[in-house]
């Protein structure tokens, strides 16, 4: 990839690229949120008064939602402001603004703030010391609670050769956008306008017009550019007290995070508890059962995503005749489980993976083999009973295989080569328009997100369109557009930018060679475009024409619009395997298998990765280099939550590491540059074939880590991160 | 109940940068107490501001000062207080003469921060995990001194105190450290994180072939790192036996007033202190019972 050929470089590298934390309008007001001092507990009252009577300070609190809102309360269900029970330390309990950032931090503190602490729930485990009973799931900690099964699994335990039974912990892992959370609100009669860094302007849309009470059409999203996401600028989370704000001050209100604050309010990955076990006669998985704790923080009931979603991470992407799933969302006092890059998958296959290679090694079944042997293919069903499409797994594995030996064989005393594998599927989210506009002399994109840095909009989006109408990637622009004017899509999250949003831009070129077809009087089949000096041109057999001259009167100062759409619908799961609670179905089956060799030093535990490599199932690589770059990017992510990244919480709720000195992304120095291969063929539902990209390389790297660790020294550690301490305690120096 | 940490924004502060050491101190001392602070690289500083620890009407900068110095003498080895650890790096002889105290500069940080950060504002921060302190208390480092009632000269072992604490007086700045022989020597340390980090326990030995004894120094404990004299007299006036080894590591696991934090657990702490004592003593070269 040339660096002509990404559009966002330009302006990034004169700095000229407006991040949220650079937002700024005339006259606004700096604004800082009070937080509460405990972790669980009951309002007292909130005193805005002594930040009041400070010159020029604005204050709200939950007593002026019925002013400020045109409906009163908003959304019932998520206030705003809580009016009784405090659920999480620095849950945002009033905002503030005022002239300068110190004067409306100053006027933050001098709140009056009371609250009757109560006990906190911030370990999980000791919301059941011992795992659920029957009752379980009656728990006033439970807030999710899903269980699905099928076929004899009693039976399949009972006359097993072997049952390996196990127990799994992970830990909070945070996404380090480089940028944090920022917005800037205006607003305007009743017109509520926000300019925030988000993945999904339309999502927060949707968002802000439920918490505030006023129809979508009344919001407007602007999005800036992203200075990161991974997830976590997905929903709003500032916007709505800006926006309260700005409608109190009849000003606008920027409000932004500093980096500790960002730890701290971040809704993001947190620890879990897995079991599982696994039944085995002749060598064959006859049975599975997993039960899974997940930590959720202060998430509402029925508003948790990730407990039934687990569970098929949990399960790994093998045949299992018969299976039971339980799974626990606990309510703790912690903010609210949010997505982070392939929310928790990345430990989900780290058990899945450790698990079924303990499997084998219990079996006397080379572990690669045994994974083999069960693997999904095209055709196989997964336990929920969906029918599994071309899937390149099994293809990715065997040549990871190969590598792996051949690693195995150059390896020195001390290093140890494993295998690890993840799989994912192509969210379509609530589906997307594409709307292109062709002029004389260029392409437009016309949508309402940025891309996020990866390179999924700037340069996937573009060559998507590049291969769709032929034309070269420099008379392709994305315009950035509010929510008032662009095209809904679901917005940059799920792998679903190029995947979905693609096809939609694919259908829209279709619309734009068909117009023009028409307007040509030429079959559509035969309408190619190419670019000629300044103009783009339409040939034709026998006929050539300018778009120029295509154009109608009232085109001339736009171009020829087209529109396309796409949402793919999921294949049902079988009801009939479901006791309870959602579960996630997948759109398309993708993944890859990855393999680590790494040093463990005997007497220390520390690990060190040494080489690296990825074999990646994308179905077809839309922009190889971009591609590339999602999966170095997902393998340096992954080897934080594999070796050091760990939030640590204190008894009563505080973030004992909320800053990068203590939680550790890996550096350039504990990257090494990984060997990347494309799978390619086993096509998805994406554009031309393409599978989503941005998640699934994260998947597979704390299982592949894991399982070299295990090759180098024997230690079979059973809990993320990887740290020298947790590898020396399996390996009893302790 | 303890409040959750404040909303903070960095006030405001005079900076000043004097051209001479009289005006410096000078410049330290007309801000009454603590409402004046020195910086150097300012690697330390920035963190306590934004942090509120401090929050002082006046910064002293260092820069022109003629402090950025190198120099070998008779052996012995003054390095100016405002030298970029990176150029101390960088110094061929350095490595060559004092290869512990190489290895414990480049330990910190990383390269950019080392480019910003100075022997001098490392003493002065006296961080329990400093990479520095525990080589220059093996290597018997000095620290010169100059403050209003003129000049002094102070062991590290004097010197450091605890976390921010030192024997610094009101006005007082460091102006070089002192190396007084050239030691085979090594550093050694486990963190988390190999690059910007700290380090969860690290160990510093010397050998001087002068006097033929070891000096020992541990780092990753309150309140400051620490020489420890009888494990040093374990390893005898020479390449220790494995024995000897052995149980210079077994004492120095033992005796090390350790405790667990969030960066490791006591245990592994006591583990690690013995293993790389033992590594760091078998990296010092020996040929023959002499030092290469």
């Amino acid at each position: 990839m040339s660096a002509a050929s990404r559009s966002d470089l330009g302006v990034k590298l004169a700095g000229r690229a407006e991040y949220g934390v650079d937002a700024e309008l005339p006259g606004m007001l700096w604004a800082a949120l009070v937080p509460s001092p405990v972790a669980h507990g009951r309002l007292r009252r909130v005193d805005l008064g002594p930040a009041r009577a400070l010159p020029g300070v604005v204050a709200v609190g939950a007593d002026d939602l019925a002013t400020l809102l045109p409906r009163g309360a908003g959304d019932a269900e998520r206030p705003i402001f809580p009016a009784g029970e405090v659920a999480y330390r620095h849950q945002p309990l009033a905002a503030v603004a005022a002239p300068t950032l110190a004067e409306a931090r100053r006027a933050a503190a001098v709140v009056r703030v009371e609250v009757e602490p109560g006990p906190a729930l911030i370990d999980l485990e000791t919301a059941f010391p011992d795992w659920p009973g029957p009752d379980g799931a009656r728990s006033p900690h439970v807030i999710a609670h899903v269980h699905a099964r099928h076929g004899d699994v009693e039976g399949a335990f009972r006359t097993a050769e072997h049952v390996v039974e196990e127990t799994y912990r992970t830990s909070s892992v945070h996404q380090v956008a480089l940028e944090p959370h920022a917005c800037v609100a205006t607003v305007r009669g009743d017109r509520w306008t926000v300019r925030t860094t988000t993945q999904s302007p339309f999502g927060v849309r949707e968002d802000l017009s439920l918490l505030l009470g006023v129809p979508e059409s009344s919001v407007v999203v602007e999005g800036t550019w992203v200075g990161g996401g991974f997830g976590g600028k997905g929903a709003s989370l500032l916007e709505p007290y800006a926006l309260l704000l700005a409608r109190a001050a009849g000003r606008p209100v920027r409000l932004a995070l500093d980096y500790r604050e960002e730890f701290e309010l971040g809704r993001t990955t947190l620890p879990a508890v897995i079991r599982v076990a696994t039944a085995v006669r002749d060598r064959r998985i006859v049975g599975r059962r997993v039960r899974l704790l997940l930590d959720v923080g202060a998430s509402l009931p029925g508003r948790d995503f990730a407990t039934g979603y687990s569970i098929g991470f949990l399960l790994g992407p093998y045949v299992t005749p018969t299976f039971e799933v339980e799974g626990y969302g606990i309510r703790t006092n912690k903010p609210p489980f949010g997505p982070h890059r392939a929310p928790f998958a990345p430990q989900c296959a780290f058990v899945a993976e450790s698990h079924i290679e303990e499997v084998a090694r219990v079996v006397g079944v080379d572990p690669v083999r045994f994974r083999a042997e069960h693997l999904w293919r095209e055709g196989a069903t997964t336990p929920l009973g969906q029918p599994v499409g071309p899937f390149g797994l099994a293809a990715a594995l065997e040549r990871a295989d190969a590598l792996a030996r051949r690693w195995r064989s150059e390896a020195p005393a001390g290093h140890g080569v494993g295998v690890g594998l993840g799989f994912w599927s192509t969210s379509t989210g609530a589906g997307g328009e594409a709307r292109l506009v062709l002029s004389a002399t260029e392409l437009r994109v016309e949508q309402g997100e940025r891309g996020i840095g990866s390179g999924s909009v700037l340069r996937g989006l573009v060559a998507v369109a590049e291969r769709a109408l032929g034309l070269p990637a420099d008379r392709i622009r994305i315009e950035y557009l509010s929510t008032a004017e662009a095209p809904f899509d679901s917005g940059v999250y799920g792998s679903r930018t190029v995947g979905a949003l693609g096809r939609a831009i694919v259908e829209a070129s279709d619309a734009v060679r068909a117009d023009l077809a028409g307007r040509m009087a030429v079959a559509v089949a035969d309408v190619s475009l190419a670019v000629e000096g300044e103009e783009i041109v339409v040939h034709a057999p026998g006929v050539r024409r300018t778009v120029r001259s295509l154009l109608r009167p009232d085109e001339a100062s736009r171009g020829i619009v087209a529109t396309g759409r796409h949402f793919a619908k999921p294949n049902a799961i079988d009801e009939r395997r479901v006791v309870t609670g959602s579960f996630y179905p997948y759109t398309d089956f993708t993944g890859a298998a990855h393999v680590a060799e790494v040093s463990v030093d005997r007497e220390t535990g520390a690990v060190r990765v040494e080489r690296y490599a990825a074999f990646q199932d994308v179905g077809v690589a839309v922009d190889p280099a971009t591609a590339r770059a999602q999966v170095e990017g997902g393998i340096a992510m992954g080897l934080g939550i594999a070796l050091t990244e760990e939030a640590l919480w204190s008894a009563d709720g505080r973030l004992l590491n909320p800053h990068l000195l203590d939680y550790r992304i890996p550096t350039l120095g504990e990257v090494p540059v990984p060997e990347v291969t494309f799978v390619e063929g086993f096509l998805g539902a994406g554009p031309f074939g393409a599978k989503g990209l941005g998640e699934p390389p994260i998947i597979p790297v704390p299982a592949a880590v894991a399982a070299a660790v295990r090759d180098a020294s024997g230690a079979h550690v059973t809990e993320l991160p990887l740290s020298a301490e947790r590898v020396a305690r399996t390996l009893k120096l302790l | 109940m303890e409040g959750p940490h404040a909303p903070r924004a960095v006030p405001g502060f005079e900076l000043v940068a004097p051209a001479s050491v009289e005006e410096a101190i000078a410049a330290l001392r007309a801000a009454d107490d603590g409402g004046a602070t020195a910086i150097a690289g300012g690697t330390d500083l920035l963190l306590d501001l934004d942090d509120g620890r401090l929050a002082p009407r006046r910064v002293v900068s260092l820069r022109r000062l003629p402090w950025r110095t190198l120099d070998w003498l008779d052996g012995a080895l003054t390095v100016g207080a405002t030298l970029p650890l990176r150029s101390l790096e960088d110094d061929r002889e350095v490595r060559r003469r004092l290869p512990g105290l190489w290895q414990a500069v480049h330990a910190v940080g990383s390269v950019a921060l080392r480019h910003r950060a100075t022997l001098g504002g490392n003493l002065g921060r006296s961080a329990p995990a400093s990479d520095l302190i525990p080589m220059l208390l093996a290597l018997d480092a000095e620290v010169d001194l100059v403050g209003p009632r003129g000049e002094r000269r102070v062991p590290v072992d004097d010197f450091v105190r605890a976390s921010r604490r030192t024997a610094l007086l009101p006005g007082e700045l460091i102006r070089s450290v002192r190396v007084p022989e050239p030691r085979p020597s090594a550093y050694l340390w486990q963190r988390v994180r190999p690059a910007n980090d700290i380090s969860q326990i690290a160990v510093a030995v010397a050998f001087s072939p002068g006097r033929r004894h070891w000096s020992i120094a541990v780092a990753g404990m309150p309140p400051r790192p620490a020489l420890l004299p009888d494990v040093a007299r374990d390893l005898g006036d020479g390449a220790p036996s494995d024995a000897a080894l052995t149980a210079a590591a077994a004492r120095a696991s033992r005796a090390v007033p350790i405790t667990g934090d969030q960066r490791a657990s006591e245990e592994y702490r006591r583990r690690l202190v013995g293993t790389l004592l033992t590594r760091a003593v078998r990296a010092v070269p020996f040929e023959g019972g002499r030092p290469l």
